[in-house]
Order: C-alpha cells, then structure tokens, then sequence
C-alpha cells in the first residue's frame, strides 16, 4: 500500500518545477504593482512638491496683483514692470480725439491684427470729437468710448493687471485710458494659421478633403459647419501648468452618457503637467492602462470622423495647437474602420472591412506561422509545398526565427527611414531597400525566397489597417508571436493568442470593453463589426456606450 | 464579496460558459472510452444519453443554486446543512474543481508532446499554459466569460469545417447494426458517457453570478449548454466509428486525431487537418482549465474569507505536481476516471440531498 502510494510521489524535481511556477508570476505581479505604486507615490510627490512650487511662484504674483488705479502714468507703469521687457510687446501712446484724455495700446506684435488696430481702434479713438470735450472724464468717458468710439465687436473692462497682461500675451490688445479704474481689453487676436487641407494621415478616395488645423477656433467651427446642431455641446477647459493651453470636449447631450463625459473631465483635470505639447500627452495621461499595447484613444484629424463618433455617443477632445482630436472611448473594431465606410455601398464596404480583419491577422501571426511550420511542423502542410520550402531555405545557414528576424527588422528600418525622408528620397530608399536587399538577401543565400514573400506580405497587410497607431501595435506584437513560435511552434502561437485575448478582455477603454461588440454578444451592434450592413438597417445606435437615444433619427 | 455589480455576467455568457466547460478532452477520447464500454456502434445512443442525465444533474443543481440566488455554493451549503458539514463538502467540491484543471493540463500537455512538440519536456509545455492562464483569472469572472466569448465561435466553426471535411471516409455501413445486441451494451455506455458531460456544476457558482432579472432563466442555460456539446459529442463519435469502425477506434489512443490524420484534401492550402482540431482543442482545454482553476480559487478566498490573490498564486505549484503525479498516459486516464466518479457523487447525489434538505428547512419556518 505505502509503497504504491510513494512510487506516485513525484520526483524532487517536479516539486522545485512547481515551486517556479508560484514565483515567476508572483514576481512579476509584485514588479507591476512595484511599478504601479512607485508610479503613484511619484504622483503625489509630484503634486506636493507642484503644490510647493506653485505657492512659491504665486506669493510674489499675488503682491502685485493689484488694480489699475485709474492714473495714467502709475497704470502704464505698471503694465510696463510686468511685460515692457519684451521683444514683442508694444505700448503705442496717443491723445483721445479732442477730450486731450492720454491714452495708450499695448499689443503683441505679430499675434495681433494689425490692419484691426489701426483703421479700426487707433482711428476711431483719435477721430473722436465731442461737444464739450473738457468736461468729459471717467465714467462718462469710459461709457463714451465704449458705446459711441470703438467699433469692435470683441470689447471688455478689466479692473486686474496681471490679467490684463494675461490677455496681452494671448493677442487681445489693452486699452488705458486717463482717468478710468479699468483698461479695456480688445480682442484684436489674429494668429498666423495655415489653410484647411486634406488630412495627410487619413487620406480617403471618397469623402470630405478637409482635416483639422493647429487652430482650436478653426476646428470647432470645423464641428459646427457640419451642420445646424443645438445639441453639441463643447465645453472648455484649460490644461497645463506653466502654459496653459486651451482644450475643449466635444458631445452631443441628448446623446451621450452623463458618466462618460464626468469621466472624460475627471481625468483631464488630473493632468498635472506644465506644457502639454500635443494631444498625445492628453492621450497618455487619461488612458486606461499605460501598459498595454493598445491605443485606448483614437486620434483623428478628420471632422466627419469625429462627428460620426459623437453622433454614436463618444466624447471628443480638441486641443488647441494641434490638428489632432481624441475619440473616446475606444473599442477594438474601431481602430480596422475607416469612414469610407460609410460613404461607399455596403457591399465593397463589408468586403474590405472583412479584407482589413484579414490583413490584420496577417500582420500578426504571418511570420510566426512561417517560423512555426519551418521549423516545428513540416508535416502539416502540404508535401509539395513543404518540398518547396525546404529546397528554397537549403543554404540559408540561420534557423527560421533568426532568418526572420533579419528580414522583420530591416523592414522595419526601412519604413522607419523612409518616413523622415523627404519624399523623392523617400522613393529612392524603397527601391534600394525593397528592390536590393531583398533581392541581394535572396541571392546571396541569408534568407530564402519564401520568407522574402512573407515579410513582404506582412509589411504590406500591415499597413492597410488604416489606424497608423493601430498598425504599429500588430507589428510590435508580431515580435512577441513570433518568439512564442520559436519557442513552441504551433502550440506557442495558441498559447500566445490565448494570451493575447486575455489581455484584450481585461482591457477597458473608458469603462467600456475594449474587445466590444465581440463580446459580450450584441447581436445588434454585430451590424456594424466585421461587415457594414446598408445603412437602412442600423437604425440603432450601438448599445455598449449606453446611449441615452439609442435611435438613430430619419431612418 | 466577489459578486459586485461589475462580475455580472449575461445569460449567453452563462451558456458559454458551460459549454466551453463541457467541451474539453472528450472530444478527443470519448469515442474511444464509450466504444470499449459499449463494443457495438450504438456509442452514439449512449452519448445522447448520457447528456440527458448530464441535463437532469445539471437542472437539479440550478433549482439547489435558485434557492438561493446571491450565494455561490460555497456560502449557501454552510446554511443547509450546518457549518462544518458544509465547510466539509465545499473543500471536497474544491479539491475537484483544482484537481480537474490539473488533469486537465496533464491531458493537454501529453496530447501536444505527441502531436506538436515532439521533445519538448512535459514542464516547459505546461508552466507557460498555467501562467497564460493565472493572466487571465486574475481579471475575474468577467474576463473568463468573454474570453470564452471569443473562442467559443472559432471552435464551433473550425470544428463543424473539420467534421465536414471527414464526411469524404465516412461509411454508413460502420454504424450498422443499430442496436444489434439489444439495448444493454447501451446502457453499459451511459455511464462513461455521461463523465464526459462534467461542466453544469459549475452552475453552482455561476447562478450567483447572473444579472437577478436574468436568474429566472438559469435552468435554460443549462439545457442549452449541455445541447450543444451534446451535439459536438455525437458528431464526433458518429464522424469517428464511421470512418475508423469500432475495431479501428478501440485500437487508437486518440481516435480523433488519428480521423483527422487519415483523410487527405489535395487542391486546398492545407492537406491534412489535425492541426486545426489541435488548435481548438487546445483553446477548449484553455477554458476548462481556467474556468474549474477559477472556481478553486473563489472556493477557497470565500472559505476562509479572505482575497482572492493569494490563493491565485498558492494554488498554481499544487495544480502543477498534481498534474505531474501520473506516471503515464494509462495512469492519467485511471486519474480521470476517478474525478469522474468523484464528480457523480458529489454534483449528481449531494445537490439532491441538499435541494431536499433546504425544500424541508423551507417548509418548516
């Protein structure tokens, strides 16, 4: 009895084998949540030490915060302590018509309109003749310029200095005046903006030609223009610490849900950063795990697609000095869309979304599968073609992963490099590397044919996905599948799948799951997945975002 | 204490749920271990009987966890039947659960040692497979859910195409005579049949799970996710005795695999379509191997009351020298048969005691 029982002990080994597999995962949970909460508690460092910073920087701000005093000369030196050093700021003195009142402008070349300042501020002022010129000061003069002298619909007072000089460096200009406890402040703001043009980044063959600018007033007015709206709401906030920048958050309040845009607010005002330089720093910092691969924000520079996604019930978030918008939240299938298809039937549609899923799974497992069978599987795969392939890899003296790497890699700094060239070059560094190295690498015996066609085929399906982001995460993770393929063949990719979805259904974007509307089973948002059905028939919005209305109107 | 309001999970979840449970090494060894019982063709008979005992278990179990809606099994037993009794049975109900997912494992490993990875030892093939595994428990019930979500309809695809693809050596003439030695080799069958239907237990924990407006339709979702593996079952075990007759099954280890291995499609990419089997196969022993690891664990953190995490980890050396406990591939099929048994007494005779118990208790107050 006893010793049928010991001979089923198993051997040490077996034991130590199962003590690694307790510490390898318990090890690299404690390394991620090591990580985690060194993340958090220099976030609240941060903040603390921000916080220090900031008092220390705003005490001697709030001493001179001071009012304008309504004398000319102490308000005008005043103006002048705070951004007379300037390069750019201007102080243009002058009399008010015939009152004799002194009265100057302080503007910011460059960032103003000129032509504004001078036909329209400068000469209605010294123009301005009244009846009784020497009896008017203060108030009454205050209340003259305002409702009689200045033609300009942007006007406002402003009793602060320090907000005054705010709004300076912003491009209003500021008027003083003799005699008046406030300054007014006109918006002459005129910045240098380049044309609306075709987004180069999403390119379409049917569809709007017209992409976002690094104008935030541009780009809201891009949302409006797109037709007569009363539900959009965008809504203002203000991000960055040391240079604040505007951004605004785009929805349509019949439509979305409250909690999304609480959230979406939420995280934007924990951003704590003193210059948030282009909206991918927004797209980091409100994401909702900064180790996974997957964009969990999509980026756009077309309007249409933006309006496309708030009329589904996602929010949008616009900074100002960049063309790109956010779109949250973000689900799996969005990033193989484009609004092409939309725009086109349904039936080309449906197939080249179907080719896009295609091109997708192509991108992932096509060299791994290569590697798996090359060097695992031979006798999986036809006998003629496993003759083919394997007269066509004699001679090449690497194993297949290494082979593939070769191939993977150059490719991978050839678009690199080609990417920063200016274009003609740009051409010429497809050819020499398309064109040579995969055909010299043949030739010279360091990869066989075949896996010139699989690189190549991976590369191209690559970039049909028409998220570049998107494209890139696929590629990052074709490494890792093809590892696992190195490692464990067949069974390595499985596992690899496997884990991959596992990752994919923890992943939430938003609160809402990133692998939706896979799962969990919607069969009504299936109408708009992996085929685009006609447009007669999603009369419904789809239903993972909670939308408040979930009809589509005007069926 | 793990039931807040974010590990919901729908009704079809539910479903697929058991049915990724049920679908595991059956598919593969069924034909085999129901012919040795039974010896004549009529296998086929006995599946779809013993998936109809599976259903009468599994609905018992849905009407024991229906009493009590918001309690897994492990809460609610200690209330019928008094503390320790049922502190007893839940550590029972959890040794089987962990003790299946390491069967489980094992079959998975030696299965691809055999047809994959030839070489590869048995350790480096399972300690990714549990890690892959802990990955996605620890993301909870909902994450197991809509995984199985995700290969629940590459399996119903890939397998239906493969099962089609065979229809070319299938011979009707194998499953003649029916019923030729009368109805008692049937019957002999039913009980190994029904071993392969073990997953509706797991209806124990789910019930709790489910959204309340969906609690009513528990015992649907049973019947569901026992009707279709019950399919798959009975074509596999008709597609299998028609293309390799009972002698030709009986002879076989893997009597699937080998169906796969002897038809050839020329003209197609692929010629031969074992790997598509394995690679399904795999995925399903995923979801049981996950699924009853989960059910372990919950087990246990609600037994003593305490977070699920240490218990995530605690349990991964103990699955791993369970698995490697059987010497050989006859071993783990013993090894399997006594969960089996194990699995009869205490998810078809206890949840009958405890459903009359709690139906007496209920009466009396």
């Amino acid at each position: 009895m006893w010793e049928k029982v010991i001979s089923y002990v198993p051997h040490w080994q077996v034991f130590m084998q199962g003590f690694l597999a307790f510490l390898i995962p318990f090890l690299i949970f404690k390394l991620f949540n090591g990580f985690l909460l060194v993340k958090k508690n220099n976030g609240k460092i941060d903040i603390k030490e921000q916080a220090n910073q900031s008092e220390k920087v705003h005490k001697p701000i709030q001493k001179t915060l001071e009012q304008f005093t309504g004398n000319y000369n102490v308000d005008l030196a005043q103006m002048r302590k705070e951004i007379g050093h300037n390069w750019d700021v201007h102080f243009r003195e002058f009399h008010i018509g015939n009152t004799g009142n002194r009265a100057a402008i302080v503007f910011l070349k460059g960032l103003c309109d000129k032509e504004l300042i001078d036909k329209h501020i400068l000469t209605s002022l010294m123009n301005c003749h009244t009846e009784n010129p020497t009896i008017i000061k203060g108030y009454e003069l205050q209340q003259l310029i305002k409702n009689e002298v200045l033609p300009v619909s942007d006007l406002r007072e402003e009793s602060n200095v320090m907000k005054s000089v705010g709004r300076v460096l912003t491009g209003a200009t500021v008027l003083i005046v003799d005699g008046i406890t406030s300054v007014f402040i006109i918006g002459t703001a005129h910045g240098k903006t380049r044309n609306l043009e075709e987004p180069i980044s999403e390119a379409l063959v049917r569809g709007p030609r017209v992409g976002f600018t690094e104008k935030l007033s541009v780009n809201t007015s891009l949302l409006r223009q797109h037709g007569e709206n009363q539900h959009l709401s965008i809504i203002q906030m203000e991000v960055g610490e040391r240079s604040k920048k505007e951004l605004v958050i785009a929805y349509i309040d019949e439509i979305v849900e409250p909690n999304l845009v609480q959230e979406v607010k939420k995280r934007i005002e924990k951003i704590n950063l003193d210059d948030v330089a282009e909206s991918g720093y927004i797209e980091q910092l409100i994401e909702d795990n900064y180790l996974s691969p997957f964009t969990q924000v999509q980026s756009t520079e077309r309007p249409d697609r933006v309006i496309a996604a708030l009329m589904e019930g996602r929010v949008a978030i616009i900074l100002d000095g960049t063309p790109f918008a956010l779109i949250v939240p973000v689900t799996f299938n969005m990033l193989l869309q484009s609004p092409e298809d939309y725009y086109e039937r349904w039936l080309p549609s449906s197939l080249i979304r179907l080719l896009r899923y295609l091109a997708a799974g192509i991108t992932l497992f096509g060299p791994s599968l290569y590697i798996a069978f090359v060097s695992f599987h031979q006798g999986l795969i036809p006998t003629k073609l496993a003759l083919s392939m394997m007269g066509t890899r004699q001679g090449v003296p690497f194993p297949a992963l290494i082979e593939a790497l070769i191939m993977e890699v150059a490719i991978e700094i050839l678009r690199e490099a080609g990417l920063r060239l200016p274009k003609p070059i740009g051409l010429t560094m497809g050819i020499v590397g398309g064109l040579v190295i995969g055909e010299a690498a043949v030739q010279a015996g360091i990869v066989s044919p075949i896996m010139v066609i699989v690189v190549a085929l991976t590369a191209i399906s690559s970039f049909a996905i028409p998220q570049y982001n998107a494209g890139i995460t696929l590629r990052m993770l074709r490494f890792i599948a093809m590892f696992s393929a190195a490692l464990f063949g067949l069974y390595g990719i499985i596992l690899f799948f496997l884990f991959l979805c596992s990752h994919l259904v923890k992943l939430k974007s938003f609160g809402v799951p990133y692998v939706s509307p896979t799962v969990p089973y919607r069969a009504g948002d299936w109408k708009d997945f992996m085929v685009r059905m006609p447009l007669k028939m999603m009369k419904h919005r789809p239903r993972l975002l909670k939308p408040k209305d979930t009809i589509r109107k005007g069926d | 204490m793990n039931s807040s309001s974010k590990d919901k999970i729908t009704t079809s979840q539910a479903v697929v749920i058991i049915i990724n449970y049920i679908l595991a090494t059956g598919i593969l060894t069924l034909p085999r271990a129901s012919v040795e019982k039974v010896k004549t063709p009529d296998v086929w008979i006995s599946v779809f009987l013993g998936g109809i005992v599976a259903m009468i278990a599994g609905v018992i179990i849905v009407k024991l966890s229906q009493q009590f809606p918001d309690k897994t099994f492990y809460q609610y037993n200690q209330e019928i039947i008094g503390k320790w009794l049922g502190w007893l049975i839940s550590a029972c109900v959890i040794v089987y659960f962990f003790t299946i997912s390491a069967f489980e494992v094992r079959i998975m490993a030696e299965v691809t040692s055999l047809f994959l990875l030839e070489g590869t030892p048995t350790w480096a093939i399972i300690l990714p497979f549990l890690w892959v595994g802990l990955y996605l428990i620890s993301g909870g019930i909902n994450s197991i859910a809509r995984l199985f979500e995700i290969i629940f309809p590459i399996t119903f695809v890939i397998f239906l195409l493969v099962a089609f693809l065979s229809l070319g050596i299938f011979e009707i003439d194998n499953l003649r005579p029916v019923l030729g030695l009368g109805v008692m080799p049937m019957l002999k069958g039913i009980k190994t049949a029904t071993l392969a239907f073990l997953g509706p237990e797991i209806m124990l924990l789910l019930v709790a799970f489910m959204y309340p407006s969906d609690k009513s339709k528990a015992v649907k979702v049973v019947l569901v996710g026992i009707t279709i593996p019950l399919l798959f079952y009975v074509i596999t075990v008709v597609m299998v005795i028609g293309a390799l007759s009972i002698e030709g099954v009986m002879t076989r280890t893997w009597p699937t695999i080998e169906l796969m291995r002897s038809f050839e499609i020329p003209g197609l990419i692929f010629e031969r379509f074992e790997s598509f089997l394995l690679v399904i196969w795999i995925m399903q022993i995923f979801a049981t191997f996950t699924i009853t690891y989960y059910a372990a664990v919950l087990g246990l953190a609600q037994l003593f009351k305490k977070s699920i995490h240490p218990f995530l980890y605690g349990l991964l050396p103990i699955i791993y020298i369970i698995a490697m406990t059987p010497k050989n591939v006859n071993d783990l099929f013993k090894f399997g048969d006594k969960i089996g048994h194990a699995a009869l007494i205490l998810f078809g005779v206890i949840p009958v005691a405890l459903l009359l118990i709690s139906k007496l208790k209920g009466d009396k107050t």
